[in-house]
């Protein structure tokens, strides 16, 4: 609330006002059955950091966000992928962080009871009950095993609080990435983050990561940004850093960002560098709704 | 203000002969001049508000309490921010600085990681997705009330979510007991709250001096 003195805020705010008019744009096909039965890695990108990734038998949704604005600002441009009420079966929720986009309570409220969730620490604090079998707080690269599932929290860069005023006052990181393991099947989120170099390359050497799920937006203003947001050549570097063998494109397209001056501005700066650098077989950038399957 | 005996008619009264000549500007004018403010009697409908939600805590199962963050002096250093009070006295519309603070607060809301008692520090999500708290303030009227700028408060208030956890819509209820110009009295309150918990409006009503009070509060804390 405090920082809402901010210039950048203020014309954030104001993009944001312009907004409310407009629709949101439609899903023309909606998988009305995402969960499959026999598949080894699957991934739907159901919209902004939201992803539901299967492998084999079991099913992880990240930062689910069904809303229709992020913090009551931020107006949502396309509608979700997928309807919550079609993902029948979940077994682990990712949160990255506590920001209203990642950790969105009506959408919580909406899915299965059956799942754990997963949260950085200091999340316990922003997190009311939803009825899930289980809450973890994971620390930097703790572990969470569970029916064969193993589940590695890895650091990113990002930061703290969800009102604001109380980033301030965090005694820890309350934002962090996951790498998933499961039938030797390993799928990194990167959850919202800036570009760091070490973190990244510390998990290429830990992982052998089948795809990363990387954020490419917000871009502008970069200045400010940067230490938050990795852009699309960030990403990409990240990709790299990371080792991984595909790359998804997340966090953008969804949600009013920054000062981006379009909802595909991300999106098409990754596609000219995607073609520059020859990367279109490992780099996959999906519609929203649209599910891939990687390994059959 | 309604009246609805023959002594507060006499009270009432005076009020308004108060209200007529240059001498009434503020509440603390009516509590200066005012019997009914002096009367004390005991009023069944406020022990039924702070017993009963005591009656529900107690019925509550433990919580964990393995872990809650400290207050750090960064979080001190914050709570030295008022919030932002327009009140609307019976006799005038008051701005205040208000600073509160929250010696006890059970939550019932939050994930069961969460411990349900919280001392002091209590984030938004605890206080507004269900809790009862006691908390305390300290006011500065930028007009003087009778002889004083300052008043002082002590609530008991139960936090009910009612869209989005209580971050979009909650809804308040409880008892306060204000101190203003060195008179106290009891109210009933009932409000509401949006923005996260940080926009409220609150209708405060005391039943035995008939005193109705509005509040828009601009709440940081």
């Amino acid at each position: 609330m405090i920082s809402g003195c901010n210039p950048l805020i203020t014309r954030f705010i104001a993009k944001s006002f312009e907004d409310i008019p407009r629709d949101a744009e439609t899903v023309a096909t909606k998988i009305e059955h995402p969960i499959l039965p026999h598949v080894g890695l699957s991934i739907l990108w159901v919209g902004h950091a939201t992803c539901l990734i299967q492998i084999g038998d079991k099913v992880f949704l990240t930062d689910p966000m069904f809303g229709n604005t992020a913090g009551l600002i931020s107006k949502r441009r396309i509608e979700p992928g997928i309807a919550p009420s079609s993902i029948d079966k979940l077994d682990f929720i990712l949160i990255s962080h506590i920001h209203f986009d990642h950790l969105h309570y009506g959408s919580l409220e909406m899915l299965s009871k059956t799942a754990v969730m997963l949260m950085p620490p200091g999340s316990r604090e922003y997190t009311p009950e939803f009825g899930f079998s289980d809450y973890r707080e994971l620390h930097p690269w703790e572990i969470f095993e569970s029916g064969g599932v193993r589940i590695t929290a890895v650091p990113v860069n990002h930061f703290n609080g969800r009102y604001g005023f109380d980033a301030s006052w965090s005694e820890s990181d309350t934002f962090t990435g996951y790498v998933l393991e499961y039938q030797g099947k390993t799928v990194f989120f990167a959850g919202d983050t800036g570009y760091d170099s070490e973190k990244f390359k510390e998990i290429g050497k830990r992982f052998t990561i089948d795809a990363a799920l990387i954020p490419i937006a917000p871009i502008e203003p970069r200045d400010f940004m940067r230490r938050f947001h990795t852009d699309p050549q960030e990403a990409l570097q990240v990709f790299e850093d990371a080792h991984a063998k595909t790359m998804i494109p997340i966090h953008h397209r969804t949600f009013v960002q920054g000062l981006d001056s379009s909802l595909t501005y991300a999106q098409d700066q990754l596609k000219h560098l995607v073609s520059e650098q020859h990367l279109e077989g490992r780099v996959l950038i999906l519609n929203v709704g649209e599910q891939k399957i990687l390994i059959p | 203000m309604t009246i609805n005996s023959n002594e507060n008619k006499t009270a009432m009264q005076e009020i308004l002969l108060l209200q007529r000549s240059d001498n009434f500007c503020s509440l603390g004018n009516i509590f200066l001049h005012s019997p009914v403010m002096i009367r004390r009697r005991t009023f069944s409908l406020q022990r039924l508000l702070f017993f009963v939600p005591l009656l529900i805590l107690m019925e509550q199962p433990a919580a964990s309490q393995e872990h809650h963050s400290s207050v750090s002096s960064t979080w001190l250093i914050l709570q030295t921010i008022p919030s932002l009070t327009w009140i609307s006295l019976p006799a005038q519309i008051n701005f205040a600085l208000e600073w509160e603070a929250t010696p006890v607060l059970y939550s019932f809301g939050m994930n069961r990681l969460d411990p349900r008692w919280h001392f002091m520090k209590v984030t938004q999500p605890e206080r507004f997705a269900g809790s009862m708290e006691f908390n305390i303030s300290a006011q500065l009227y930028t007009s003087k009330i009778g002889s004083s700028h300052w008043g002082f408060s002590g609530q008991i208030v139960t936090h009910l979510p009612l869209i989005e956890r209580g971050e979009y819509l909650g809804l308040h209820l409880g008892a306060a007991r204000y101190t203003i110009a060195g008179l106290s009295s009891t109210y009933l309150l009932g409000g509401v709250s949006t923005l996260f918990g940080f926009l409220h409006y609150t209708i405060k009503y005391s039943p035995v001096e008939i005193i109705w009070m509005h509040s828009v509060e601009f709440r940081f804390f």
